[in-house]
């Protein structure tokens, strides 16, 4: 079917009623899905993208006030910033931005963050479902034990992990016992409290992205090793050559949830160290959070949104398009 | 499972074994601590919780720490709606999103990049954002203090629609086109081919989905309000809140928690070897 | 849009129908409140008010603490029917007046020929633009909370209604023994229990712009704990260490706190789960320029919903409530009402475990309540920047002085735009 829409148009009437009858029936499988989707979440995301140009304090819908890119100018703390550039040239300004501005620290802790976790997180999901896919014995047990950290509540989770990384917790103990002369509480300290998060992090996706990975392996075909056991490829070749090509949709699925799920980290950040000390783990969400419901800006709260979603939407279609060159080669 | 690396030469395996094992179990160490000291401080004395030197195993078991939950919230009416709202929002999700992965992975048809970039962006728009306009909406078609409407607001998530376009497009477009030209339709492309070649994607998808439902705290938050309707979640933060310093308490009821979601994981985990792999690509 | 406001309307108009003809046959007021079930005071208020007035029945809707504000911006902006919303802090009421939640009061008042003296004067922060959006019912001021049993053992005299801070702090070091584990006194990481004491004089506030009234404060915070004399805020606050149970577990000598912890200690004491067991009150120590007995407090209170249908009864429980019968309901549970009066004070000192000394008894009339932080349109960006900047100060992540020239170069910024 798919080739009767993509090759050649002899009788161009005849083409356009059978891709007519093909986009019908691929409505007829979205449509359960879509309709749902697009009353309780498309249509209030799409709300909140007009209310990023207007000024709302949460009254009658009617009082939205149109206010065109104030908010965002707000939130690039525009005026300031251009003022620096003059003062102190592009990169003083960039500086400033960085530094200073809420968003600016709120964007550049997030994409740290997620530069961090991501890879971090990904090698060591494939690793786990690459040991444990194997007749490992007491594989079924490690597997539980691995995604138990996703199960458990993120409340419990994060004080657990707060005592552990604390100024004589065990965590300390340990490093010291390695020669680490760091003797503070992990979430006290501007750098070490951003490395707590990512190690709470990477702790928790790691059994959340085996578990992805798992099944994926699953359903590659025995066949494709044994051809090239047949052809003399070794352990490292069969994986760099069947397995990683045949992981390729799942590793996309995984990279942009994975990043889409640190861009928008919060209960890990609001439990452990709010953002603290200062500013050191200032999300974007937690920035979020307080634009909307304790200063009530909710156009605000929407601008910094839409920032986020732009980065995430930029990367994503990046990897949409690398994915579609991979997948037609 | 073992004949799959079947040219292999044996001789080698005792060592990388060993590595692999030893490997795993600092791993699961890792992941285990917090959670041996959840146990242990939910065995505790409230004020013994975070007395240094840390005592792994408690002097005395103070078991009663999981009986006295019990009676302090209504953990069993949280329970069961929480569980009502698992069950529906997993059998929809798996339901709706297999379906729609299929148009996704394996149709073409007009606007579907587009489409499906609609779908990945909203999952990257924090929900702190869109809250207000999803909760007038809902409240405006009287879906507000009902379980019916955590179920839809979970159930139609693009999340799972994502995950199974990508499972999907790992089977073979060449099995389809054999199919439609044996005369299957679309329909039973996706009953007769994908569905029973995507068993371990339905699994992890039947997990996520569950887990994720147990665990959501925000949507029941705001969307449940009488005492019976409220989830597993809300009940947990409000116990948290009412015994603020009741640490033992607190990591008794977090492991309470924990059992069900366990349970399902270990339920559908067989899934993941007695998979597909060898129907491959006979068809 | 147009549609959806219609629909809106229309869901709107059939709830409040409804709930108009439930109202005919026994009326029901219903409160949106957080921790209803563990609130005491919340209880002894529905049960005084339903028995003095027969028909009248009082539904709490619970809401969690934590997330209040998240949840009560949204049950409004879905046009919710509740009569009364309890008032947490203030920035949240102002933007419920904004939003147009918040019933004016003002006719009320007059009619009714409300009395408002019986609030000192508190009640001018839930003002706004001349218009009375609601009503104190508990004003909780910061008060020291003391271990008798401490200052007996170390032989420390114990405080006093007139104290000076640098009497405070030779106490804290005095029963200070790091060996024994016992602290002279106890922070919670609040930058409230920390610094707001500068707003005491009257002068200063903190949304002012200038903060190095503060550093006199932090300075004090962190002499304590280079002595070892209060637990670090590092360790209270990754531990997530609870301010009740740090004091109830009988080793710390001294703790300001909000007047709400008189209710939960006496509970608690009852009930065995404290080792603490013979506590006074003080009231708060002063700089020397200052007047003994000031301090700073807040204010809870209720405010009636705009879209509610039974705005005459929610105005007498409202009425009720703030005024003396109620206050002396809420006083009986350990709370401190915001009316305040002689029969009140009486009946707040004669709680069951309200320690029985003249000093305590005579530290629950503070001579001046300054309020914690005014409400303007900007103090919750502000209190923002403020616990920013705090919790760098307090894990020594930089210095008092830096930390204090951040907040006053953000906050001049912010109040400059």
């Amino acid at each position: 079917m798919s080739q009767a829409v993509t090759k050649g148009k002899p009788k161009k009437y005849k083409m356009g009623r059978l891709e007519r009858k093909n986009t019908l029936i691929a409505y007829s499988f979205l449509a359960p899905n879509f309709i749902g989707f697009a009353i309780f979440t498309l249509i209030p995301v799409i709300l909140s993208v007009v209310m990023s140009f207007t000024e709302w304090k949460g009254g009658a819908l009617s009082s939205m006030q149109w206010v065109g890119g104030a908010n965002y100018a707000s939130i690039f703390s525009s005026a300031k910033v251009s003022a620096k550039m003059g003062e102190l040239g592009f990169f003083g300004g960039l500086d400033y931005f960085f530094s200073k501005v809420d968003l600016g620290i709120a964007l550049k802790n997030t994409i740290f963050y997620t530069v961090v976790t991501v890879p971090l997180s990904l090698i060591c999901a494939v690793a786990l479902a690459l040991v444990l896919n194997k007749a490992v014995k007491g594989a079924v047990v490690f597997r539980a034990i691995l995604f138990f950290p996703y199960v458990a509540s993120m409340v419990a989770i994060c004080v657990c992990w707060n005592f552990m990384l604390m100024k004589n917790g065990p965590v300390n103990q340990l490093f010291m016992a390695f020669g680490s002369t760091f003797n503070k509480s992990w979430t006290a300290d501007s750098t070490m409290a951003m490395w707590a998060i990512v190690l709470v992090s990477v702790w928790r996706n790691m059994g959340y992205y085996m578990v992805i990975y798992l099944a994926a392996l699953q359903g590659v075909p025995r066949e494709l090793y044994e051809a090239a056991t047949v052809d003399g490829a070794n352990k490292w070749k069969q994986f760099l050559h069947v397995t990683l090509p045949q992981l390729r949709p799942t590793t996309f699925f995984a990279s942009i949830m994975l990043i889409i799920g640190c861009f928008k980290i919060y209960d890990t950040v609001a439990i452990m160290t709010n953002g603290g000390p200062g500013r050191a783990t200032k999300m974007l969400v937690i920035y979020i959070y307080q634009e909307a419901f304790s200063n009530f800006h909710y156009g605000v709260a929407s601008a910094i949104a839409m920032v986020l979603l732009l980065v995430v939407l930029l990367v994503t279609i990046i990897q949409f398009s690398l994915e579609d060159k991979y997948s037609n080669n | 499972m073992q004949t799959r690396y079947a040219g292999e030469r044996r001789s080698r395996f005792p060592i990388g074994k060993i590595l692999i094992y030893i490997l795993l179990i600092a791993l699961s160490i890792f992941t285990l601590i917090p959670f041996v000291w959840m146990i242990s401080a939910s065995l505790k004395l409230d004020r013994e919780v975070f007395t240094f030197p840390m005592k792994w195993i408690p002097e005395t078991f103070h078991w009663e720490n999981y009986s006295v939950i019990w009676t302090k919230v209504p953990m069993l009416t949280y329970f069961k709606n929480t569980a009502i709202i698992a069950l529906c929002v997993t059998l929809i999700q798996t339901l709706t999103s297999s379906f729609a992965a299929y148009a996704f992975a394996k149709l073409t048809f007009k606007g579907r990049d587009v489409l499906f970039l609609c779908y990945i962006g909203t999952i990257a728009v924090p929900w702190q954002a869109y809250m207000l306009p999803q909760f007038i909406l809902m409240r405006s078609i009287g879906l507000y203090d009902r379980l019916l409407a955590i179920m839809v607001l979970q159930a139609f998530s693009a999340f799972g629609v994502f995950l199974m376009r990508q499972f999907y497009q790992n089977i073979p477009s060449d099995l389809c086109e054999a199919a439609r030209i044996d005369g299957l339709s679309e329909y039973g492309i996706w009953a007769r081919i994908m569905l029973p070649l995507s068993t371990a994607a339905i699994a992890t998808l039947v997990i996520f989905t569950f887990v994720g439902t147990w665990n959501d705290y925000m949507g029941p938050m705001i969307y449940l309000t009488r005492e019976e309707n409220k989830t597993i979640q809300v009940g947990l933060r409000r116990f948290i809140q009412e015994n603020s310093s009741d640490y033992h308490l607190i990591m008794a009821a977090s492991v309470v928690s924990l059992i069900p979601v366990s349970v399902v994981f270990l339920a559908l985990q067989r899934y993941f070897i007695e998979g597909i792999a060898t129907s491959g690509l006979k068809g | 849009m147009k549609k959806l406001c219609a629909l809106l309307l229309a869901v709107m108009m059939l709830t409040s129908i409804v709930s108009l003809s439930l109202a005919e046959d026994s009326k029901t007021l219903t409160i949106v409140a957080w921790d209803a079930n563990t609130t005491g005071y919340l209880t002894a208020q529905k049960e005084a008010y339903e028995a003095a007035h027969p028909g009248v029945t009082i539904e709490y809707i619970d809401v969690s603490s934590q997330d209040y504000d998240t949840k009560v911006a949204a049950m409004l902006a879905g046009g919710d029917t509740s009569d009364i919303f309890m008032v947490k802090d203030i920035p949240a009421l102002l933007n419920w007046y904004e939003a147009g939640y918040a019933e004016n009061l003002n006719d009320y008042i007059a009619a009714a020929n409300y009395d408002l003296n019986g609030f000192v004067g508190m009640e001018v922060n839930y003002k706004f633009n001349d218009e009375q959006v609601a009503l104190p019912f508990r004003s909780d001021f910061e008060i020291l909370f003391y271990n008798k049993d401490l200052f007996d053992e170390a032989g420390v005299a114990y405080p006093t209604n007139d104290m000076s801070w640098e009497e405070y702090k030779e106490k804290a070091l005095a029963i200070a023994d790091p060996s024994k584990d016992i602290y002279g006194t106890h922070y919670h990481t609040w930058l409230s229990t920390a610094v707001n004491y500068t707003v005491a004089d009257g002068v200063n506030t903190l949304v002012d712009g200038e903060y190095s009234d503060l550093a006199y404060f932090y300075q004090l915070v962190q002499d304590l704990e280079d002595a070892e004399a209060c637990m670090a805020y590092n360790e209270v606050s990754a531990a997530g260490l609870h301010y009740s149970g740090a004091f109830g577990n009988g080793n710390i000598a001294m703790m300001p706190m909000g007047y709400w912890y008189v209710a939960t200690l006496i509970t608690n004491i009852e009930n065995g789960s404290y080792n603490v067991k013979n506590w006074g009150l003080a009231a708060m120590p002063t700089k020397e320029d200052v007047k003994a007995g000031s301090t700073f407090g807040n204010l809870t209170g209720t405010m009636i919903n705009k879209a509610s249908a039974n705005k005459d009864l929610a105005w007498d429980y409202i009425a009720w409530l703030s005024g003396e019968e109620g206050s002396k309901v809420t006083a009986s549970t350990g709370n401190r009402p915001a009316w305040v009066s002689e029969g009140v004070a009486d009946v707040m000192s004669a709680v069951e475990g309200f320690p029985a000394d003249e000093v305590s008894k005579a530290s629950l009339l503070p001579t001046y309540v300054a309020i914690e932080i005014p409400g303007t349109a900007l103090s919750s960006q502000i209190s923002n920047i403020l616990n920013e900047e705090h919790s760098a100060i307090m894990t020594r992540e930089i210095s008092i002085e830096e930390g204090i020239e951040n907040m006053n170069e953000r906050v001049q910024e912010l109040l400059g735009e």
